[in-house]
């Protein structure tokens, strides 16, 4: 069979957001082609922790994470498959005066937005998550806010994929795009592995080889791969359903509906570039940090461990939107961790831009364009 | 159910010991598995399972699935066909899940060990590899899951054919002990037992493993491994088989088994139906009938006996019937396992209606096949393959055992099903390569040249066709690839 080598859009990457394009802009009628160089889920949308969280400390990231929560509790019911959806809440834990402070400006602002959260004592911390020893983490307080929560990635990114192709779309996967194809300033297409594809749209929704796919179409983007690690213990009684996590330690936990811990830290000894090998110094640390936030957790066994990529731009937020010199280059990466919980309205974003032109203020304010001779509003909310 | 008397094998039932079963007080025997002794006592359900609340039990007997977690004196989830028995142990059943232990967690210091050459897996092909590589004086760190180094030679009370090298007309409990004399002898092999190697890790140079030991008390310690060269020797899992009700307890592999009777003299049940007549279906069909357990059928899906057909006419001598061309449809009964039925099948498999018979038994044994164990090494980056005559996925190697990653070698079952004697020759292979890069070539490497003549011999037999054939395609691929 010839593949296909024509459509109005091209999407690279089979990831949460490359599959969710694929089926928003099939169902506004477009000719979509997906190209996935491995199989759906296999970047950093099947390795994440897929937590959904709105507790930002910039408005526009809390927005832009309302906007999600709102389409994710839906999505079961418009894709026609459950997305393992749990909104047990996130529990931020603050650990001195100075986070306090942050945490009470945060609060304020997502409040104004209408958001469902609040600084809690060590009492309500137990109450939410009962094997937290407050001392051992070293919590003044906590924020929590109990409609964030988390999804399954793979049947979300399923659901999304078997979606897309009801509405028409072609979803290619051992589809490596080698490049971009330019005419002048637009986009012409792409080359892959098994031949051209003709379009004049390109959306690059390729995570951390995102950069790498750009610099076909002669675009640098200012992205840079971090390796981060994850572990999953074995099954224990469930205890408690909100996601555990600490900006100053790092460190992210929740257990899973069948009883898993689940979490990850950074590696004190990381360093950037495209490394895919597990260390043993990350079990380490998490076992200890772990234990220290939930001591009776030592004699659960890590199952498993490994690794995927974070896409990290300058100011840890994303870049979406249409190149300002390649016309027809559509941007979709730089999640720096988040990409999953913020691909709803992101997507939604950009399927409104392709189909039907319309802009919107976030686009502005996700471009590309912002990291030109502008101060860079960094977002602080980051873990992992 | 403990075997009282054995044609060949004495049960060492010296010291007797007490232990707990939620709370009820049982006995049973020093050097025996919790699971042994559960078992001896009749208790078959370990466990329930997460969805539908299913009993589960034992099944593989050496710690290769997750049938038989228990919680062990507070600690949860522990293997307990790997766990030996000690006086006054509390055994919990799980419900679904495990409780989060009331005890507080002794946390053991980490412990760093460099050696030369790390040997996963203390079967026949570990043990031989180890043995070869320590005698050219390479440091060794062997290391195994189970009480007992041996591998499945421990349970096997037949007589090996093959060539007198590599030990025809000895049983394989013989077999294991002279290997581990001759590795309690080397003072350069340093064993762990009740180990498990769990991970690969980066590391700069040479390859870093995690190990966790289990330590007399059942908590665990953890180490960290740097080796220059690893061998894996990790064996083989027991393949299940998809029919209803194979989830009973009673529902057991037939190796599992073999390690039940032979090695703890536990009896399975009393009347068994066995599925497979491959060696190990018709060789464990005979050992049943040596522990005085009534053998109902064996089963075979394929029109023609598997295995050897000596072992074939020896079950038949007894009065076992071999249905061919049969399958099993279902398995029934509530705790456990109280019958099955069986069926003719026809051609694509299909079972032919009017066929289906009622069988009698409260143990069916899985004798279907082995699937080599490559999760571990896998890790490693080495390329792996489906070759189906080795049983599935294995890694690439040549034929010095090296894989795809310079310094990880395989032997044995995980490197493709075959049998003890050439899991053996393959462990010397790659200990001696193992050896000969790691002390840069030091030494005479005519031996090598002998054990690829004798391993040759071994597959040239009528028996060899499967595993010669798996390793002419691992070598066609492997030279594709260079």
């Amino acid at each position: 069979m010839k593949m296909k080598n024509k459509a109005d859009v091209v999407i690279v990457g089979g990831g949460v957001n490359g599959c969710s394009l694929a089926y928003q802009l099939a169902k506004k009628g477009l000719d979509v082609v997906l190209l996935e160089k491995k199989y759906i889920c296999s970047g950093a949308t099947g390795r994440c922790g897929a937590g959904i969280r709105q507790q930002w400390s910039t408005k526009e990231n809390t927005m832009l994470a309302m906007e999600s929560v709102k389409i994710f509790e839906k999505l079961s019911r418009e894709l026609g498959f459950d997305i393992g959806l749990r909104q047990g809440g996130y529990l931020i834990v603050v650990h001195d005066k100075k986070e306090m402070r942050q945490a009470e400006k945060n609060v304020e602002m997502q409040k104004t937005l209408g958001l469902d959260v609040s600084i809690i004592d060590s009492d309500e911390i137990k109450e939410i998550v009962p094997i937290l020893d407050v001392k051992g983490m070293h919590a003044i307080a906590a924020t929590f806010c109990p409609t964030d929560g988390h999804a399954d990635p793979f049947k979300t990114t399923f659901a999304y994929a078997m979606a897309a192709k009801k509405e028409g779309a072609t979803i290619l996967t051992h589809t490596p795009v080698i490049r971009v194809l330019k005419e002048k300033n637009a986009v012409k297409g792409v080359k892959t592995n098994k031949g051209e594809i003709k379009a004049p749209v390109v959306v690059n929704a390729a995570g951390v080889w995102s950069k790498k796919v750009a610099e076909t179409a002669g675009i640098n983007l200012p992205n840079q791969p971090y390796r981060k690690e994850i572990m999953v213990t074995e099954r224990i009684k469930p205890m408690f359903e909100a996601m555990v996590i600490s900006f100053k330690d790092g460190i992210y936990f929740s257990q899973q509906d069948e009883g898993q811990i689940l979490g990850g830290i950074p590696n004190p000894h990381e360093r950037k570039g495209y490394l895919t090998d597990p260390t043993f110094s990350f079990i380490q640390h998490m076992s200890k940090t772990l234990l220290r936030y939930a001591p009776p957790l030592g004699y659960l066994r890590v199952i498993r461990h490994w690794t995927g990529f974070y896409d990290v731009s300058p100011d840890a937020r994303p870049i979406i939107g249409e190149d300002d010199k390649v016309k027809g280059f559509i941007h979709c990466h730089g999640f720096s961790g988040h990409g999953f919980m913020l691909s709803p309205m992101v997507t939604k974003l950009l399927t409104e831009y392709i189909a039907d032109g319309k802009t919107s203020p976030f686009l502005e304010w996700l471009s590309l364009e912002r990291f030109k001779g502008k101060t860079i509003q960094k977002e602080v909310s980051v873990v992992g | 159910m403990r075997i009282k008397k054995h044609p060949i094998l004495e049960f060492d039932r010296e010291k007797k010991l007490r232990f707990y079963i939620n709370g009820k007080e049982l006995y049973g025997y020093e050097g025996e598995t919790i699971s042994a002794a559960l078992f001896a006592n009749g208790v078959t359900t370990f466990s329930r399972s997460l969805k539908y609340n299913h009993p589960r039990g034992f099944f593989c007997g050496i710690g290769k699935c997750s049938s038989c977690l228990m919680t062990v004196n507070g600690i949860p989830n522990t293997r307990t066909c790997i766990t030996p028995l000690k006086d006054g142990v509390e055994v919990k059943t799980q419900d679904a899940y495990a409780d989060l232990p009331e005890t507080k967690h002794k946390r053991h210091k980490k412990k760093v060990i460099n050696t030369d050459l790390l040997v996963i897996g203390g079967g026949p092909a570990g043990l031989s590899a180890a043995l070869e590589a320590a005698k050219h004086g390479v440091n060794v760190l062997l290391v195994d899951e189970n009480p007992i180094l041996g591998g499945q030679l421990i349970k096997q009370t037949h007589k090996f054919f093959g060539s007198r090298e590599e030990k025809a007309g000895t049983r394989g409990v013989e077999i294991a002990q002279q290997l581990r004399k001759e590795v309690e002898k080397q003072e350069n092999i340093r064993v762990f037992l009740k180990s498990t190697v769990f991970g690969y890790y980066e590391c700069e140079q040479n390859h870093c493993f995690g190990m966790v030991k289990r330590r007399e008390d059942y908590t665990e310690e953890i180490y960290e491994l740097h080796c220059k060269s690893v061998i894996f020797a990790c064996g083989a899992m027991e393949n299940m088989l998809a029919f209803p009700g194979n989830d009973l307890p009673g529902v057991y592999g037939a190796g599992g088994v073999q390690t039940l009777m032979n090695v703890y003299g536990v009896k399975p049940g009393r009347r068994v139906l066995m599925v497979g007549s491959g060696n190990v279906g018709l060789i464990v069909s005979y050992q049943l009938l040596q522990a005085d357990v009534d053998v109902a059928y064996i089963v075979e899906g394929l029109p023609k006996i598997g295995g050897y057909h000596v072992h074939a006419a020896k079950v038949r001598r007894c009065g076992v019937p071999i249905l061919t061309s049969h399958t099993i449809v279902e398995a029934y009964g509530n705790e456990r396992v109280e019958g099955a039925r069986i069926a003719k099948v026809g051609k694509n498999w299909s079972i032919i209606p009017g066929t289906e018979m009622d069988v009698k038994c409260d143990t069916i044994c899985l004798a279907v096949g082995l699937t080599p164990s490559i999760r571990l090494l896998s890790q490693t980056g080495a390329e792996i393959r489906f070759i189906r005559e080795a049983g599935g996925h294995v890694a690439l190697h040549n034929k010095n055992m090296e894989t795809t990653v310079p310094g990880v070698y395989v032997a044995g079952d995980g490197s493709g099903i075959e049998e003890a004697s050439t899991a053996m020759l393959e462990g010397k292979i790659a200990g001696f390569s193992a050896a000969y890069k790691i002390k840069n070539k030091a030494f005479d490497s005519k031996p090598l040249k002998l054990y690829h003549e004798e391993l040759e011999r071994l597959r040239d037999g009528p028996f060899g066709v499967k595993g010669r054939k798996a390793k002419e395609k691992i070598a066609v691929q492997w030279s594709d690839k260079r």
